[in-house]
């Protein structure tokens, strides 16, 4: 029998929702309040009053934190649910719900950096109904879009089970596989659109970065880095909790996006070499020393850890291991939206003003705080739950 | 391939959901680099210029010559009027400093050429190039930068999100944005829609008082451009800047200094910039069938393998899950 048949059968007593005040938790609430605050002051007096962007720099932290980074670390849900679900990983099911929470709170994150980014943010919603298809800002809308309500969705399975409506629970099983579907081929058109994104930057952009293999690339990292970001929050919230992170789970994982990651690096040079750009790297400029701090420290060895089983299957080791992952993504991000558009801007660098930090780290507080909230009182991760996610094709046999 | 062991969940070592998941990561990556490079490779043909050349050699254009400009700014103003701009002491639109900017939508810079003798000074007209084929178009995700049929380069503030993907995408970094208004818009030359619509040259053409700009059908100021670069090619350069880059645009330059060293980009490509960004986003939709049909069929297929183990009695679905990994 599984757990969902049984919350069917039997709705469990309600359970009083709990949220413990600790003293980490006042914090993220101060953190976040100031980030609300910011974010009135940016939609009272505008972009210039709250941001450091210019004609010059146009897209600056929010672009490059809240959308860019935001979403690749958000792509462990989609990528844990296609190894999960798709490609006979039940074995990593445990850690699944987790991701998708992460996911799904990464996403919200996304679309209000993005909205909070739109200089008529009163319009957002005009790609709906004018379809400028030849954009990749077009498609990447839709599929932001898109992808929150299929999380959303996603979540409303966990929710049901918390508070038992059957109704919804005989939806939730019907379309639980078309939205498990879609909630993987959503992530896969987003991210690499992600990547496409800076095609357009063709003459601009720094060649160590501009390819046509753009969204190839941002599409594997955002593929490898979410069973990173997956351990990082099994290994941290374990820690939190007293609980023993569930490492050979975690190892087993990033052993296979090591590999993704070997395909990566081998795919970037080659990119390189077929580009005639390979001597780029060698250059000593700001631009050639950011780009191969990226490949080193963020690729070679985190990749070459994940692939050494005495350091993937040790907590300290797995967790140094992602978190360079984590960390390289995010520069190679920072690398594409700012080192690599430098060369062709005419104006001095862009450094963010305290009150787009406080936005972001507003954002970040209200997920993490959100996280632990769901966390708390949902059956979420693995060791708290008494059983792990229910299998879907039980759930509809049962329903 | 070699199994690594020790404390590893129970998945065997030959799982085949591995090897099928390294197999379609190969053949995706495959498939894709396929699909992006080689298009890639033959979208670099000389013909796509000259066919947009031709085709839009009846386009109103300009062919501004930088030797005659003698920096007066008559133009800027006209321009101001024509478009109701305002001036604003913070964005200098004549001079050194000069910038396109929210209330600017053209600019008169001036520059000290290395190579001419000390102390000559050259000026710049800078405004939108109305790209044949332009990328702040193609980037616009509601189509409020469009090019009009007879050629201008417009915008519609009622649609504009303001997304800035224009001000990304220009190669000329021409868009600018009203950062100080809470609800902003976009700003930039349109080539005087209204008035070359109704057969009129633009304002800045009309008032410059010594015929730097040239207002006509770009096939013709092509024309006159060669021959005036033949005529004197101890003056010139020996070069138009707008014929080809990024395809094309209808407004030219002809100059006696060096572009870069009055302020002109170098190095952008002769395909038209949408060109590049179309080849992978007309991808969209096949990439999300494919991998929608291929999930569909992994599936379809694990839940008939469930189905089958569901009827033995004792194996039930969730019996086939690694229930212990988590205790
Ligand atoms: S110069 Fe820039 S703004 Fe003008 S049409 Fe070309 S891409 Fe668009
Ligand atoms: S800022 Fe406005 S005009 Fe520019 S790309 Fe975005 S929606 Fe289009």
């Amino acid at each position: 029998m599984s757990v969902t048949t049984t919350a069917l059968a039997r709705p469990a007593a309600p359970r009083p929702w709990t949220f413990h005040m600790t003293s980490f938790r006042v914090v993220l609430l101060g953190i976040a309040g100031l980030g609300i605050g910011s974010v009135l002051y940016r939609f009272l007096f505008g972009l210039s009053a709250s941001t450091n962007l210019t004609d010059q720099w146009p897209w600056g932290l929010w672009i490059w934190w809240d959308v860019a980074a935001g979403a690749a670390l958000a792509g462990g849900g989609y990528s844990t649910a296609l190894m999960v679900n798709f490609l006979g990983g039940d074995k990593w099911r445990t850690v699944e719900r987790g991701a998708f929470l992460t996911s799904m709170l990464g996403y919200v994150m996304v679309s209000g950096g993005l909205l909070l980014d739109l200089g008529r943010w009163f319009n957002f919603w005009r790609p709906i109904r004018f379809w400028g298809y030849h954009s990749v800002m077009f498609l990447l809308f839709w599929c932001v879009a898109g992808y929150t309500v299929v999380q959303l969705v996603e979540f409303g399975h966990i929710w049901v089970e918390r508070v038992p409506t059957p109704r919804m629970t005989r939806l939730m099983h019907r379309i639980y596989v078309p939205v498990l579907i879609v909630g993987v081929v959503l992530p896969i058109l987003h991210q690499s659109a992600l990547g496409s994104l800076f095609i357009v930057a063709k003459g601009r952009l720094d060649p160590l970065w501009w390819s046509m293999l753009l969204p190839l690339f941002f599409l594997m990292s955002s593929f490898f880095v979410g069973p990173a970001m997956v351990a990082i929050e099994n290994i941290v919230s374990a820690r939190a909790h007293g609980r023993r992170a569930p490492v050979p789970v975690l190892g087993d994982m990033v052993r296979v996006t090591g590999k993704l990651m070997g395909v990566y690096l081998v795919l970037k040079i080659a990119d390189l070499v077929w580009r005639g750009e390979l001597g780029r790297m060698f250059e000593g400029t700001t631009a050639s020393n950011f780009f191969l701090i990226e490949m080193l420290i963020g690729i070679v060895v985190p990749g070459a850890m994940f692939l050494l089983p005495r350091i993937r299957q040790t907590v300290g080791g797995l967790f140094a291991a992602s978190f360079l992952v984590v960390a390289g993504v995010v520069f190679n991000r920072a690398n594409v939206v700012f080192t690599g558009m430098a060369r062709s801007v005419n104006a001095p660098s862009y450094f963010p003003y305290w009150m787009e930090l406080a936005v972001t780290g507003g954002l970040i507080a209200g997920a993490v705080l959100t996280y632990l909230f769901i966390t708390e009182n949902f059956p979420i991760l693995p060791e708290r739950g008494a059983a792990p996610s229910p299998a879907p094709g039980s759930a509809r046999a049962a329903g | 391939m070699r199994r690594d062991s020790a404390g590893e969940p129970p998945g065997g070592p030959t799982d085949p959901g591995r090897r099928e998941f390294l197999k379609l990561v190969g053949a995706t990556a495959g498939a894709a680099a396929a699909a992006a490079v080689l298009p890639s490779g033959a979208i670099a043909s000389p013909e796509r210029v000259e066919e947009l050349a031709r085709e839009h050699a009846n386009d109103p254009g300009m062919l501004i010559d930088l030797s005659k400009c003698i920096g007066c700014g008559a133009c800027v103003t006209a321009c101001k009027f024509q478009n109701d701009l305002t001036w604003r002491q913070d964005q200098p639109w004549l001079g050194p400093d000069a910038q396109l900017a929210s209330a600017n939508w053209t600019v008169v810079r001036t520059f000290e050429p290395e190579t001419e003798p000390s102390g000559s000074i050259r000026y710049a007209k800078r405004q939108c190039m109305h790209c044949l084929e332009p990328a702040c178009a193609s980037a616009c995700p509601v189509r409020a930068l469009r090019k009009e049929p007879n050629g201008p380069v417009t915008y519609d503030v009622t649609r504009c999100i303001g997304c800035r993907y224009c001000l990304v995408a220009c190669p000329f970094s021409v868009p600018t944005f009203e950062w100080d208004r809470p609800i902003s818009k976009v700003s930039k030359c349109n080539l005087c829609f209204q008035r070359v619509s109704h057969g009129e040259a633009t304002a800045c053409a009309a008032s410059c008082p010594v015929r730097a700009i040239t207002f006509g059908k770009r096939g013709e100021l092509l024309e006159k451009a060669r021959a005036t670069l033949a005529a004197d090619p101890e003056r010139y350069m020996p070069r138009i800047y707008g014929e080809k880059e990024v395809g094309g645009t209808s407004v030219l330059y002809i100059s006696d200094a060096t572009f870069p060293e009055v302020g002109f980009r170098e190095g952008l490509p002769t395909e038209p910039i949408p060109d590049y960004t179309w080849q992978v986003s007309r991808l969209a939709l096949p990439v999300a069938a494919t991998v929608g049909a291929v999930l569909t069929t992994i599936w379809v297929r694990r839940s008939r393998a469930l189905e089958r183990g569901a009827a033995a009695p004792s194996a039930s679905p969730d019996g086939e899950k690694p229930g212990g990994t988590h205790a």
